[in-house]
This record gives structure tokens, sequence and C-alpha cells, in this order.
């Protein structure tokens, strides 16, 4: 119990500190490398849940595509993050004040929950030791959130629809495969056999 | 109820066959390369009128299905038809403007249908993980659409920053479900309503907060004061059809989703949401009258314009009874012919082949276009809320309903900004009708453009006739969500 | 349906010639309106033959407004003296009508101007007619937009637009007394019909009412209110400045407003009211004393005055006092009698000088005329016949009428009686005086006209003489015709006008010492040949009593600066007092914080409301946070 406490902690804190280092950071590379760190650390904290599903997507999902994804781009897009920044430094206050205040505003309210307690919630459904992670999700999410897994699938449609709207832009200068094409050639339409002197060139 | 069956797809019919349509039209799409547009834009709305004919036609009584995360009823119909039929509307009026400014890609009705499916999900939407699935399909779509005109920066840019500070409300409003599911164990709107309704329910600060929050994500999406600043530039940005179509349809669907919210699940809260509502109605309605008055771009003042409009919706919303319902739906249903139907105007509003949309330009059309500019005079009256147009009677349900609730107040601080606001409408009719002639617009008028702009006139002028029926379909769809 | 056709004809008139006046032209709206006056004229002539003497009756059209206990229809109320009055505005509106054809040839807007007549003509009918008093203030409001049109007539003269304000103003005065009085009638008999007040009226004769904590007697508050109503429309003393000024106006709507009929209006309004004013006698003591009074000071400033139509103004003002006064000491038929003759001499003497003014290129002053009397001959003689009816010379119309007048007052024992009789016969010496002085200048003497215009003088064309001939037949025989309607039995009026006394004054005014009978006669002849000395025998007299009496002079052509003295008293301080609410109540509070501030202040909130849109992702996305985090502090710390 107390190992697991003292995990969470750290684990806890860690994350908490490396989200404000990705924005606090001055390169823009160290913050990405701080979002790894903090997607490790979430994954963590799912694995002390008994997540451990959860926790291996998130190193694979985001760590391995999305965060890896943004740390090309940043390093590519070669972005000057200090004369952004320039700006911001007026407005911190006033952010920091909003986001004191935000976050005191949610303490109290879970430390409220804490406290106070006499609120009904519907019963949570009990997890079953007997079956892994990965098999309770695969039995809920082709039945129960079918609608749901299906929509997400729509969503991503949209998203790749729009990036090619937004990116693709055909150029005439593009070669293009064309497998028909490729499957359909013969060898007489292509290939020539022509009997070439010795000596005399072409 | 008994519970809802995994997969009885008849409810979800018309969505089914958006889906469907939309996938075949992709594959059409990419096939025939270029003029794909010509093609997918008359068949995107067609299917889109299809598949408000089988709402039309199809049984109103309420039904649950795909483990009771989409209901279907009417109040879903009703919206459903409207934004449908809306959609459908927006997408015809885009076809010249695309291929004017030669970004005529069949990815623009393509994006706006899977839009519409993803609208009639919002309506439709029975848990906190439906909505957030279905806003997120309707958002993405509207992003891309925003950002349509890739290669002048204005388009780009109104994409971004919508994409930017609508994933900031897509987090406000996670943040609130989270919220609302630790503390209730629940994301199912039925469920939530039983338990909040329950005697013995203590008031949770963590479910009110988590209310909070999810009202200021579906807030951005209907661009209500705070959560409005993208509207202006999104509107300015985007080209002209998506404008449009933003300001139609996805209102309605996030006014739906609002309205569903805030009276299945926390109806037992009505106090609670009132005073979030009030104060987000009050701050909008004199905004947008206010911010619209110095505005010369005919879409930016339209985004003041809808800031205001839904102000005025959400006065009906905070009355919190059947009767306010009833007033946004109809509300609702006006404003959508409304802004459809001046977009219409704007898109007619050519000269020598490229578009102009400052109201300056407006001056004198009577002269040159007096049915163009009879048109847009009975739209501006009807924004404006002068009798005999429909937009009277919008705003009348709507305050009677508020002034029914005692919030009196809050209706006279309606009327008076909508006084204010009557001098930008009536401003753009007195350039149309009494100014020196500009340089005619380019004629003739596209008959899809002319269409669009001509029966929303007309609807609004014989709505007087019809405002019965329309009020008590809109009343049978607000029972639907009243326990 | 007579009686119908009577009234709306001229409306029928009025509405075609000012809606499609410009549509069908000149041409064509002169005889569209003349035409109904022509159908009007008709029906009034056989109406008066069918209905004095007869029995009354009304003619119900429709209800008009029914609340409560409150009843009013829109009725035609026909006795003998509504028909008597029909016969004088229909008539003599219907001569006017043709006149104007003549007169008015050269204007510019002619459908406008015969459409206000004939409204105007409605209107008047409408008041005569009428069956209670909200119908009569329907036609008494009516008649006065239409003078206030006609005085304005000519629109682009500034004098013109001053004298119509003047005129609708000064009613405006008069106007308040009679809603007053409408006010008061409905509070004492529940009623605004005529039948109900005047059946009533001698129950009320002892009653009082309180006003203003002063205890009143019922009638006598209805029947002042009433006359100060008349007052205004009839220009008696005191409200009176508005019609020299009325001048303004065309001729021949001096001659059928301004003379004839309008101005009449507050006297039948009196007779109408005999039954209600013979049972109060304090209203009747100020009716005759302020009728003798302006018929006296009106006679006295028409002598000095040069503009010919001002002279016949006065005069009218005048004679208006007159049939006050006789009302005034109960004598409402011979009041009545006056009105009827003089309406057709003061026509005829307007239309004469209208004609005088045709021939004289629009010149109206009398100093810049004379010896034009053989180029003008007919004008000349219908000025003669005119003049002698106004003096009262016997056999003239207005000789039966105000001779009549004259010795009801003397036969008379109600106050102010005697005052009356003395001021008239003074009156009857200046208006013999005055009516000499405007023959002998206009016509007579050398020319004092230029040579260009006198080389031009003509006579008028028959449209225009042709109704002058028939008013001056109505200037000779109106009176010796009409001598019944001062019979002692009053059968003419068939019950409309009431008359207390055994034997009534009709009766005891036969019975006068002959010196009192021939008084007027004496004085007249006495003023007319007065007239003749000083301004056709020795021309250099006038000048030199004029000088000689500078301040009495001064005084007279200012016409007892009346207008000086209300400047002063009302309209300067109305002004100043305007002044303040103009500039500081309406334009530094109302508009400063009203329309013009809200304006301002909208016009500033939105140009900063505007200014919060910075175009910056992260200000947006501020506010939004901002936004989340107000709502979320308020929800946990100001909601339980």
């Amino acid at each position: 119990m107390t190992i697991e406490l003292a995990l969470f902690y750290l684990l806890s804190a860690v994350t908490v500190g490396c989200a404000v280092m990705v924005i606090a950071s001055r390169n823009p590379v160290h913050s990405v490398l701080f979002l790894i760190l903090a997607f490790f650390n979430s994954a963590g904290l799912f694995l002390l849940l008994g997540a451990e599903f959860l926790a291996m997507i998130l190193v694979v999902v985001y760590v391995g595509a999305v965060a890896v994804l943004f740390l090309f781009v940043v390093m590519m897009l070669d972005v000057n993050f200090r004369r952004l920044r320039e700006g911001a430094r007026l407005y911190w206050p006033i952010g920091a004040l909003v986001g004191v205040i935000l976050l005191a505003e949610l303490i109290l309210v879970t430390g409220g929950w804490a406290f106070a307690g006499g609120f009904e919630t519907a019963a949570p459904i009990p997890s079953d030791p007997s079956i892994t992670n990965t098999e309770a999700l695969g039995r809920v999410i082709y039945t129960d959130y079918v609608y749901l897994f299906q929509t997400a699938g729509v969503i991503l449609l949209v998203a790749i629809i729009g990036a090619i709207m937004l990116t693709l832009r055909p150029r005439g200068t593009l070669r293009r495969q064309d497998i028909a094409e490729q499957v359909h050639r013969r060898p007489q339409d292509t290939v020539e056999l022509r009997k070439v002197d010795t000596g005399a060139g072409v | 109820m008994t519970p809802a069956p995994l997969l009885d797809l008849m409810p979800a019919l018309p969505e089914f066959l958006l889906l469907l349509a939309g996938l075949l039209f992709l594959v059409i799409g990419v096939l025939r390369e270029g003029d794909g547009v010509r093609l997918i834009g008359p068949l995107s709305a067609l299917s889109l009128v299809i598949a408000a004919a089988i709402i039309l036609a199809s049984d109103k009584t309420a039904a649950d299905t795909f483990g009771g995360h989409f209901r279907m009823d009417a109040f879903a119909a009703f919206l459903k038809v409207l934004i449908y039929v809306g959609v459908a509307a927006a997408i015809l009026v885009s076809q010249n403007f695309l291929e004017d400014e030669r970004i005529a890609r069949f990815e623009f009705p393509l994006l706006a249908l899977f839009g519409a499916l993803g609208m009639g999900m919002m309506v439709s939407a029975n848990s906190f993980l439906a909505l957030y699935m279905s806003l997120e399909l309707q958002s993405l779509s509207v992003y891309v659409l925003a950002a349509g005109h890739r290669d002048t920066l204005r388009s780009t840019e109104a994409g971004l920053k919508y994409f930017i500070l609508g994933s900031l409300a897509s987090g406000l409003l996670l943040y609130g479900i989270s919220l609302v599911y630790g503390f209730t164990g629940t994301v199912m709107f039925d469920q939530i309503g039983s338990l909040l309704r329950d005697e013995n329910a203590s008031l949770s600060s963590g479910a009110l907060v988590g209310l909070v929050f999810i009202a200021a994500g579906i807030c951005f999406k209907l661009g209500v004061v705070p959560f409005h600043m993208w509207t202006p530039d999104v509107y300015e940005g985007a080209p002209t059809p998506v404008g449009a179509y933003i300001a139609s349809a996805p209102k309605l669907a996030a006014m739906g989703l609002l309205l569903r919210v805030l009276i299945d699940p926390f109806g037992a809260w009505v106090g609670q949401w009132q005073q979030i509502i009030v104060f987000v109605a009050i701050a909008s309605m004199l905004l947008g009258a206010f911010a619209a008055i110095m505005q010369t771009n005919f879409k930016r003042l339209m985004a003041y314009s809808g800031i205001a409009n839904i102000g005025y919706a959400l006065v009906g919303l905070a009355a919190g009874t059947r009767d306010g319902v009833d007033g946004v739906l109809v509300f609702m249903a006006i404003y959508m012919v409304m802004t459809l139907g001046t977009f219409a105007c704007i898109l007619a509003m050519r000269r020598q082949g490229s578009y102009v949309e400052d109201i300056n330009e407006l001056a004198g059309l009577s002269r040159r276009q007096p049915i163009l500019a009879l048109i847009l005079t009975i739209l501006m009256f009807s924004l404006a809320g002068i009798p005999p147009t429909a937009g009277f009677f919008g705003k009348f349900y709507v305050f009677k309903a508020a002034i029914d609730a005692n919030l009196t107040w809050l209706a006279v601080i309606g009327l008076l900004s909508s006084v204010v606001a009557c001098y930008y409408y009536l401003r753009i009719v007195k350039l149309v009708w009494f100014d020196q002639a500009a340089e005619p617009f380019d004629l003739p008028l596209r008959p899809a453009i002319g269409a669009v702009a001509g029966i929303s006139a007309i609807l609004l002028i014989v709505a007087v006739l019809a405002i019965n029926p329309l009020f008590a379909s809109a009343g049978i769809a607000a029972s639907a969500i009243f326990h | 349906m007579l009686y119908t056709i009577l009234v709306f004809a001229p409306l029928v008139g009025a509405l075609i010639a000012g809606l499609f006046g410009r549509m069908i032209g000149d041409r064509a709206s002169q005889v569209v309106t003349c035409g109904f006056m022509a159908l009007s004229a008709a029906c009034a002539i056989a109406s008066f033959f069918l209905n004095i003497y007869g029995e009354p009756f009304k003619v119900v059209l429709f209800d008009w407004i029914v609340v409560g206990s409150f009843d009013t229809q829109w009725a035609l109320r026909i006795d003998g003296l509504s028909a008597s009055m029909m016969l004088v505005v229909s008539f003599i509106s219907f001569l006017i009508h043709v006149y104007s054809v003549g007169y008015m040839a050269e204007d510019a807007s002619i459908p406008r101007f015969m459409s206000y007549l004939s409204l105007f003509t409605f209107a008047m009918l409408m008041l005569v007619t009428s069956d209670n008093l909200i119908q009569l203030f329907f036609g008494w409001e009516g008649v006065g937009v239409a003078s206030y049109l006609l005085i304005g007539f000519w629109y682009d003269r500034a004098s013109a637009c001053a004298a119509a304000m003047k005129a609708f103003i000064v009613n405006r005065v008069g106007d308040f007394g009679l809603i007053l009085g409408i006010a008061a009638c409905y509070l004492v008999f529940d009623s605004v019909q005529y039948d109900v007040i005047f059946a009533n009226a001698a129950s009320f004769a002892d009653s009082t009412i309180v006003v203003f904590g002063y205890e009143f007697n019922t009638l006598t508050i209805i029947g002042v209110l009433l006359f100060i109503g008349a007052m205004g429309k009839s220009a008696q003393l005191g409200l009176h400045t508005w019609l020299p000024d009325a001048m303004e106006g065309p001729t021949p709507v001096s001659a059928l407003i301004h003379a004839a009929t309008m101005v009449t209006a507050g006297v039948f309004l009196v007779a109408r009211f005999s039954p209600l004013y013979e049972y109060a006698p304090t209203a009747l003591a100020m009716v005759a004393f302020i009728g003798a009074s302006t018929a006296f000071f009106a006679a006295t400033i028409g002598m000095v005055q040069n503009d010919i139509k001002r002279v016949i103004a006065y005069s009218t003002c005048s004679q208006l006092g007159y049939m006050f006064f006789a009302c005034g000491v109960s004598a409402y038929s011979a009041g009545v009698f006056h009105l009827f003759t003089h309406a057709f001499f003061k026509a005829l003497l307007f239309l004469g000088a209208g004609s005088v003014i045709h021939a004289m290129h629009h010149e109206q002053d009398m100093r810049k005329m004379g010896g034009i009397w053989n180029k003008i001959p007919i004008t000349y003689a219908m000025m003669w016949i005119g003049s002698l009816a106004l003096m009262g010379i016997p056999f003239f119309a207005g000789y039966y009428s105000k001779d009549a007048i004259l010795e009801a007052a003397w036969a008379s024992h109600a106050p102010f009686a005697r005052y009356a009789f003395w001021l008239g016969i003074g009156a009857a010496f200046l208006t013999a005086f005055y009516s000499g002085r405007l023959l002998w200048l206009t016509f007579h003497g050398t020319p004092r006209a230029d040579h260009h215009t006198m080389e031009h003088v003509h006579e008028s064309p028959m449209v225009m003489l042709v109704p002058l001939f028939c008013l001056a037949g109505g200037a000779l025989f109106a009176g010796w015709l009409a001598q019944g309607m001062i019979a002692p039995d009053a059968a003419w009026w068939s019950g409309a006008i009431f008359m207390r006394g055994e034997p009534n004054i009709l009766e005891e005014l036969h019975h006068v010492p002959t010196l009192v009978r021939f008084a007027p006669l004496i004085v007249g002849v006495a003023g007319f040949g007065l007239s003749l000395v000083l301004y056709l025998l020795v021309p250099s007299v006038p000048g030199r009593i004029a000088a000689a009496l500078r301040p009495v002079y001064l005084f007279l052509l200012n016409k007892w600066y009346f207008d000086e003295l209300y400047d002063r008293i009302f309209v300067q301080p109305a002004k100043a007092v305007g002044s303040v609410f103009w500039r500081g109540g309406d334009g530094l509070v109302i508009d400063g914080f009203g329309p013009d501030g809200v304006a301002a202040a909208t016009g500033r909130l939105a140009r900063q409301t505007a200014r919060l849109q910075t175009g910056y992702v992260y200000h947006y996305a501020f506010a939004m946070l901002i936004g989340v985090a107000a709502l979320v502090t308020w929800y946990l710390f100001f909601v339980r």
C-alpha cells in the first residue's frame, strides 16, 4: 500500500512537473521531450490503476506516434519560439491568476466531494478479475459502444479527408504509379528488338 | 423504459443513409477527378433532403438504440429536418462560389455532408460520450471547411483559429464530462437525470462545476459571449458559403444539444443553470447588438448578428419552461432561414466576377436589382424583428416565455438590445433604397442563390400564416425532452 | 336622402378634387366641385322651404361612439335653425365656388383650392346640422382646419403662414373653452345629445358646481365655457386678433369663411343653446357685454384701416358683435336674422372688394385707389348695395335685422342691455362712416394708383359678376323676405330657439319708442354724411384730424394695441418658457440623456466592443478561460 502510494505521488508529481515544463521550457524540442515524459508517467499511473492496456496504448500511440511526430514537426519548422514568447510575458500574471483561481476551485470541488460525499452515484460496473483488460475492452467496444467506435472511425475518415484536402496539391510534374497500366503492359508494346551491326554504332 | 436494443438501425436510418452516401460520394469523387463537385454537390443535397423526408415520414415516438447512446424522438426529428434542409441549401449556394474562386473540390460538399451527419448525431445524442463524439465529428468537418480556401491567408487563419479555440472548448467540455462522470458515476443522460431528480440528492458542487464546463463547451459552438471570439474572424475569413453553413445548421445542432443536456439530465437543476444561461444571454445580446454597429463587412456583421440572435434564443431557454423551449425551437428555425437567405444575398454581391462583402457596395441596389433589394429588405426586417415578418414571431415567443417565467427584466434587456440592433439592419435597408447607386452587381443572379434567397424571403413573409402550425410542432418537439 | 346629399355632396367634391385634382386637371376640378356644390345648394333651398315653420326631425346616419352611457350618433338635426343655416352655407358657398373659378383663374393649384373650399363647406354643414356636441365639435374643428388651410393657401408667403398659424392657435384658446364646455355638459347631463341637454336644462337652473374650490352656477359655467369657444370662432373681443390677419387668404375665402359662414358658428352655437342660456342669465350677460363691446371696438378700428379687406374684416367683427349682444338680450332670433342677412351683404362686399382688387392688380391699399368708379361700374354698383345694406339703410337687408337687434336691446331688461344699445348705436354711426369712407376712397377722388395700373383697370369677367348679382339680390331682399324670423311666435325656427319671458323679447321690441326705432337710421345717415364731407368734399380734413388727435389715431390704427399686448403678455413669455424647456429641458436633458445621449453612448460602446476583437488567438482563448473561471467562481461562492 505504502509503496503504491509513494509511487502514485512520485508519478503524479513528475507528470505535473513535466506539464509545467512543457509550457515553461525555452527550447521547443525540450518541450516535446517533456511532453513525452509526461505521457510515460501517465502510463505509469494507469498501470497503478490496473489498466495495463490503456497504459500500453498511451505509450504506443502518444509517445510512439503523436509525440514523435510533434518532435519532427517542431524540428523541421524551425519556429523562433523566443519571439513568439515575447508577447506572452505581458499576459502571464493574468493567466496565472486565472489558473490559480481555477485550480483552487477544483481542489475545493474535489475536496468537497471527499468531505461531503452524500451524493448517490450510479453503481460502477464491477471489474472482473478473471478476464484481462484487453478482453474486457474488446467485449464492450464492439457491442455496447459500437456506436461510439464507429463514430470515431468516421471522425478519423473526416480527418483524413481534411488533411488531404488542405495539403494535397496535384502538380503536373508528379509521377504516379498506375498499377493497371503496369499490369496491362505487354513486352511487345514496349520492347523492340533491333539487330545492330557490330562496330557500326546505332 | 425497456433497455435500449443494441443494434436497431431503424431510428438511425437517416444517419445511416447519410454515412453510406458520404462513403459512396467519396469514392465517386476520388475516381472522377476535377469535376467531382458538380456531381457530388447536388447528390449530397439530394441525399440530405431524402434523409429529411425519411424523418418526416417516420414515426416520431421516442426510440433508443445503440445501447441508449442514440435517441430518436420528436425533438431530434424537428431539428434534424431543419438541419438537413439547411445544409442542403448551404451546399447548393456554394457551387457557383467554389467554381468562381477556383476551389471547386468535391471535398466541400462531402465534408458538409459528414458535418450534417455529425449534427444529426448531436441532436440525437443521449449520453455524454455520444455528445462528445458527434460534436467532434461536426467540428472537424467545419474546421477543414473554414480553411477550405487554402491559398488565402484569411481562410487558413480562420480555420486555424477555429481549430485551436475549438480544441480548447473541447477540452473544457471533456473536463466537464469527466467531472460529471466522476460525481455521478455515469455518462448516460437518463441515469443522470433520474439521479438528480431524486428528492434526497443534495446539490453536488462537483457535478455543478462539470455542468459549467459542459455548458461552456457547447456555448463555444453556439458562439455566445464570452465564447464568441472566433465567430467574426471565422465568418469573415472562411469562404462565404462555408460562412453560410457555419452560421446556420451547426447553431441549430448545438442549440439542440444544449437544450437536451440542460432539460433532460440536468432538468432538476433549472435554478442553477438558469443563471449561466441568463448571463451569457445578456452578454451575447448586448455585445452582438453593439459590436455590429461598427462593422462594414457584411459577413462580420452577420457574425455579430448571429451572436445577438443566439442570445435572444437563450432568453427562451433561460425561462426553463416547455413554452420557453418551444419558443427557442421556433426562433432557431426562423433564424436559420434568415441566415441562409442573407448569406445567399451576400453571395449575390458579385461585381465583375469578384465577390464583394462591404455593405456600402449595396448602395442604391433597389434601382438596379429591385427584386434582390426587396428580398434583402425582407430579410433585414425579419432580422430586426419587425412585424409581420417571421423574425418578429421568433422574438415574440422567446420573450413571452421569459416574461411568463418572471424574467421580465431579461426580456426588457432583450428588447432594448434588439432596438439597438435595428440600427444596423435598417442601415442596410437605407443603403439599399435611399443611397446613391453604386455599380450594379453581375447579372443574371445564379439560380441556386436566387432560389435560396427568394424562398427564404417568401418563407419569412408567409410565416405569418403558418406560425401556429410551426409553434405547435415545435411544442411537440419540446415536450419530448421534458420528463 | 335629401339631407344626406345636402351635407355630403361637398365632401364628395372635395375628395375628387383633392385626391384626383392633378389627374383630372383644373377645369374638371372646378366643374366637379361647383357641380356638387350646386347640388348641395339646390337641396339646401328645397330643405329651407320644407323645414322652416315645419316639424323638427333627425336623420340618423349611424352610430359613432358607444361607450357605456356615452352614446353618440352621426345624425342630422333638421329644424328651422339648421335649415336656415344650411341655406346660407350651401348657397353662398356655391356662389363663391363659382366666383373662385374666375378669381383664382391664374393660380397654380386650382384643384387644391376648390377642394379646400368644398371641404370647408362640408365641415360647416356638419356643424350646423349636428345633433350632439361631439358632432358639433367635429364640424367645429373641421372648419378650423379648412380655415387654416385656406388662410395659408399661398403657403409660400411667410405672412400667410403666420396668419394661418395665428388663426389656428387663437382658435385653440376658444376650443379649449368649448371642450371644457362639452365635458361639463357630459358631466352634468350625462349626455352630449342636444335633446337630453335641452330637456334637462331647466331642472339644473339652480344647481351649483364646485370648480377650484368655488361654487358656481352649473349652467353659467357651461354657458360661459361654450361662449369662450364661440368667442374664438367668431372673433369676439379678446380672441378677435386672428380675423384681420386671416385676410391673407384669397378673397373668396375671406368672403365665405371669414364673413358669411364660419365666423358665425359662434352665434349659431349660442342660438342653438338658447334653451340652456335662457336659464343662465349670468352667461347671457357676459355674451351681451362682450358682443356689444366688440361691435363698438371693431368699428372704431375699421374707421382708420387702409387695407380694403381689413376694413371689411373689422366690419365683420363688429357685426358679429351685434349678433352676440342680440343673443345676449335673449333675442336669438334677431341675432340669427342678422347672421342671415349679414351673410349676403358681407359676402357681397368681400367679393366686390375682391373684384376691385382683381381690377387693381392685387392692390389692397385704399390709399392707392380712387377714381375708378367709371371703369368698373358693375362692381361699383354692387359695392354700393352691399354698403347700404351694411349701414342699415331702410329696405336693404341689414336694415331689418340691425334695427331689430337695437330695438331688442332697448326693450330688454337684461343686464348690459342698455350698454349694448348705446354701443350699438355708436357702432352703427361708425359703420356708416367707415362704409362711406371705403366707398369714397376706393372709387372716387383723384386716382392715386400709378399710371400703368390705372390703364389696366378692368371689369371682372361674368363668372365673377354673376355671383355678385345673386348676392346683391340677397342683400336687397333677404331682410324683407326673412322677416318671419323675428316674428314673436318664433314659428320659423320650429322650436329650435327658446325664449323665456311673457311677452317675449320679440314681442316687446315692437313696442319701443319711435325715436329708438329711427335712431339707427339717423346715426347711419349722419355717419355716412360725415364720411362724404371728410373724404369726398374736403379730403384734407382727415389728415389734419389724424395729426391733431395723433395718439387716438395711432391707438386705433394699431388696433388698440391688442397684438402688441398679446405679444408681450402671452407670446413672449410663452416663447421664453418654451426656449427654456427646448434648450434646457429637451435639448440638454431629454436629448442629452435621451435619444442623442443614448445614440452617442451606443456609438462609443460599439467602438469599444468592436475593439475587443483583436484577432489574436490567445486573447480569444483568454476570454474563454476567464469566462469559465468567472462562471465557476460565481457558482462556487455565490450560489447556494
